[in-house]
């Protein structure tokens, strides 16, 4: 572990804003991964100033810095693997000007997703991004996850959100990218450089995002499916017909069975539900878009469809799919939910196949899983259920996850749709975007000289995840 | 120390897949704004010890001691981790091992109280007693919820909750204002 000069840090947070007890430390070496390390110290900053300080004394001592907002990440992105100075940045939370005129609003990145919606709210608009996680992640952290959600399939994924952002570099200079313009091609596109870059490049001390009106009228469709396959086709076949869904999510019986379990809501005990969403300021226009849907579905052997314009009834509809990953947990007894292979994308096409596949390779791994998700925007969520204090099942997680994404890569998809790379997806991720390594590998060498951002992260991960860090579980021997 | 109650929920502890939903809507956690004041981390420490991997101390027992009951958390949690049940069991465990601090647990000034035992009949979690031989009220601290019912009955003011766990009134008001502050546009 790295030695900081406590006293010089203190100097710049000032005393309240900095923990070292090993309690607070051993707090902090965690989030929603299996993944678990010491940080040397949390500092909470309340300024840029304050940042920039931080890391021209970080470069110059070569302390690893990591940036934090929740910590809901699910790869180990914000694990210090090297130990180092964590950058808690939820204290900066401000929203900074909402401007209706120009469509865009300046907020500081501690703020919380719902948060924000929260007050956008009043002004008739919304930040659509809406990751399941949206009441803990904050904008900080969904940027440098590239992170999309429930709505994406209509309003893209973060990237698409950004307008541009103000980055403390690893030398602590600080840089205004993007603009606060709708297009702009004024050189390279550092701002989208950032978006996904997983605090491995800059902090993200503020951020320009462009927001939408909400719409006045939404539908949320329930449709029941005796087959998987049955249910990944018609989510293909929406998507090349031409609608335009503001939702398409599949839940299978594993995940149906888990949030039946969790929180009693009485889902239908299928094969597999798709639900679906339609929104616009007319309501002919969603009577439109569910009508094509729905006859999708019931032409794929869709029934029991079920429809709801009622703000109150889409809520408790989708409270289920809104706590499924946690929910996972309860399926079996002594079995937990760990966050791994959980969110590559596919395209459409493949859907039905990779969902069939997934199930396969968990039978033959001695793991349980799971195939849901965002399914309209090709994400497909997968988690491995196992009895994580036993060693034999993380071999048997390595090996179901290997095979997943053998199978990934070869119907063209990608390792991540939205969670980010971190630690646990790193050896996919090389595999499947070997030929740019060098390339990324460059651009951090050029903007973080002295490796000090976020280090072993990604491409710079260790080859095993199962043995980058600690396991956050204690694994019988 | 050993981890009587502790123990049998090693099994929620390990499902607690540490997502953060539980803190949000912790005031505790709105005024500190240090994640370790959160359920999340309080959760992920008495893991840590249960298994051994950092030591039990004064200052952890402290923080699973400061909790408010608004029960929030087991509201919010969705993987179902019964979160204010294992503090209660871990307060017990750490009682059993001679740990002595109040976190939020509620007080009573001797010099002020009457023993008129209003405080042991409104309780409505049984944290409060009258020991008869030496005049006194007893607190379990175990099971106080800083619920503050005893405070607002007490007729004499001597039954107390702590406050201004490290933040003053002033501070805490001062950060409602910046917040709200930052949303008026
Ligand atoms: C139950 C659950 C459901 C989820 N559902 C979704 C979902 O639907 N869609 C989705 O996309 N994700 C989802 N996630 C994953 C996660 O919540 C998101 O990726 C979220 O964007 C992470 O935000 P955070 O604030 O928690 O970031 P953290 O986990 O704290 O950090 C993530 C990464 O961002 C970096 N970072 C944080 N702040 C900054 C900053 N200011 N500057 C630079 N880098 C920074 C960190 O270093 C780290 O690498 C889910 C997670 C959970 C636990």
């Amino acid at each position: 572990m790295k030695n900081v000069d406590i006293e010089r840090l203190k100097g710049i947070v000032g005393e309240k804003n900095i923990k070292y007890n090993e309690a607070d430390l051993y707090i902090y070496g965690s989030d929603a991964s299996v993944h678990q390390a010491m940080p040397s110290v949390v500092l909470k900053p309340t300024t840029i100033e304050q940042i920039q300080e931080i890391m021209r004394y970080a470069n110059s001592e070569l302390i690893p810095v990591i940036p934090r907002g929740a910590a809901s990440g699910m790869t180990g992105q914000a694990v210090p693997i090297e130990g180092g100075i964590i950058l808690d940045m939820k204290q900066m939370n401000e929203i900074l000007e909402i401007n209706l005129e120009d469509i865009y609003c300046r907020v500081q990145p501690g703020v919380v997703d719902d948060d924000l919606n929260k007050v956008l709210k009043s002004y008739g608009v919304f930040y659509p991004v809406a990751p399941a996680s949206s009441r803990i992640a904050t904008i900080g952290g969904e940027i440098a996850n590239n992170a999309s959600g429930v709505r994406s399939v209509k309003y893209g994924a973060v990237r698409d959100s950004v307008l541009g952002m103000k980055v403390v570099m690893a030398n602590g200079d600080l840089l205004n990218l993007g603009a606060k313009t709708r297009v702009e091609a004024s050189g390279y596109q550092l701002d989208r450089l950032m978006v996904g870059s997983e605090g491995t490049l800059g902090i993200v001390v503020e951020a320009t995002l462009k927001f939408v009106p909400i719409p006045k009228f939404r539908c949320l469709g329930v449709a029941k499916f005796n087959t998987l396959d049955e249910a990944g086709n018609t989510i293909s076949a929406i998507m090349s017909s031409g609608a335009q869904p503001s939702m398409v999510e599949l839940m299978d019986n594993v995940a149906i069975t888990a949030v039946n379990k969790a929180q009693n809501l009485g889902l239908p005990d299928v094969e597999a539900v798709l639900l679906f969403e339609a929104d616009g300021m007319v309501k002919e226009a969603v009577d439109y878009e569910i009508d094509k849907i729905k006859k999708i579905c019931e032409k794929n052997n869709g029934f029991g469809i079920e429809l709801s314009y009622d703000a109150k009834e889409r809520t408790r509809i989708f409270l289920g799919r809104k706590k499924l990953f946690p929910s996972l947990s309860k399926y079996k007894e002594g079995y937990a939910c760990t966050a791994l292979a959980d969110d590559m994308a596919v395209p459409y096409s493949k859907m039905a196949e990779t969902a069939r596949k997934i199930h396969e390779i968990a039978d033959r791994n001695n793991v349980i899983m799971s195939a849901y998700g965002h399914c309209g925007s090709g994400c497909m969520h997968t988690k491995i259920l196992m009895n994580p204090t036993k060693k034999s099942q993380w071999n048997d997680a390595r090996k179901a996850i290997s095979e997943i994404y053998e199978h990934v890569q070869s119907v063209n998809g990608t390792t991540s749709a939205e969670h980010g790379i971190g630690l646990s997806k790193a050896p996919a991720f090389k595999k499947e975007k070997f030929d740019s390594l060098n390339a990324m590998r460059a651009i951090k060498k050029a903007l973080d000289p002295n490796n000090i951002l976020n280090p072993l992260k990604m491409q710079d991960a260790p080859d095993d995840w199962v043995t980058a860090t600690k396991l956050r579980y204690t694994v019988e021997s | 120390m050993k981890f009587k109650r502790l123990e049998k929920w090693r099994d929620d502890l390990n499902i607690c897949i540490r997502c953060g939903y539980c803190y949000e809507q912790c005031h505790l956690y709105k005024v500190t704004s240090w994640e370790t004041d959160t359920p999340r981390s309080k959760l992920i420490l008495l893991y840590g010890m249960i298994n051994g991997e950092i030591e039990p101390s004064e200052y952890i027992a402290n923080k699973i001691f400061e909790c408010f009951y608004c029960k929030r958390c087991d509201t919010n949690c969705s993987a179902g981790v019964s979160i204010t049940e294992i503090f209660t069991d871990a307060r017990a465990d750490f009682i059993d091992a001679g740990f002595d601090v109040d976190g939020t647990t509620s007080k009573t000034n001797d010099d002020l109280c009457s023993r008129c035992g209003t405080c042991v009949y409104i309780c409505k979690h049984e944290a409060r007693s009258i020991d008869k031989e030496n005049k006194k009220i007893l607190i379990d601290k175990a099971k106080c919820q800083s619920c503050g019912c005893c405070e607002a009955a007490c007729p004499s003011s001597a039954a107390y909750i702590v406050d201004g766990w490290e933040v003053s009134e002033d501070e805490m008001s001062e950060k409602v204002t910046k917040f709200l502050k930052g949303v008026v546009v």
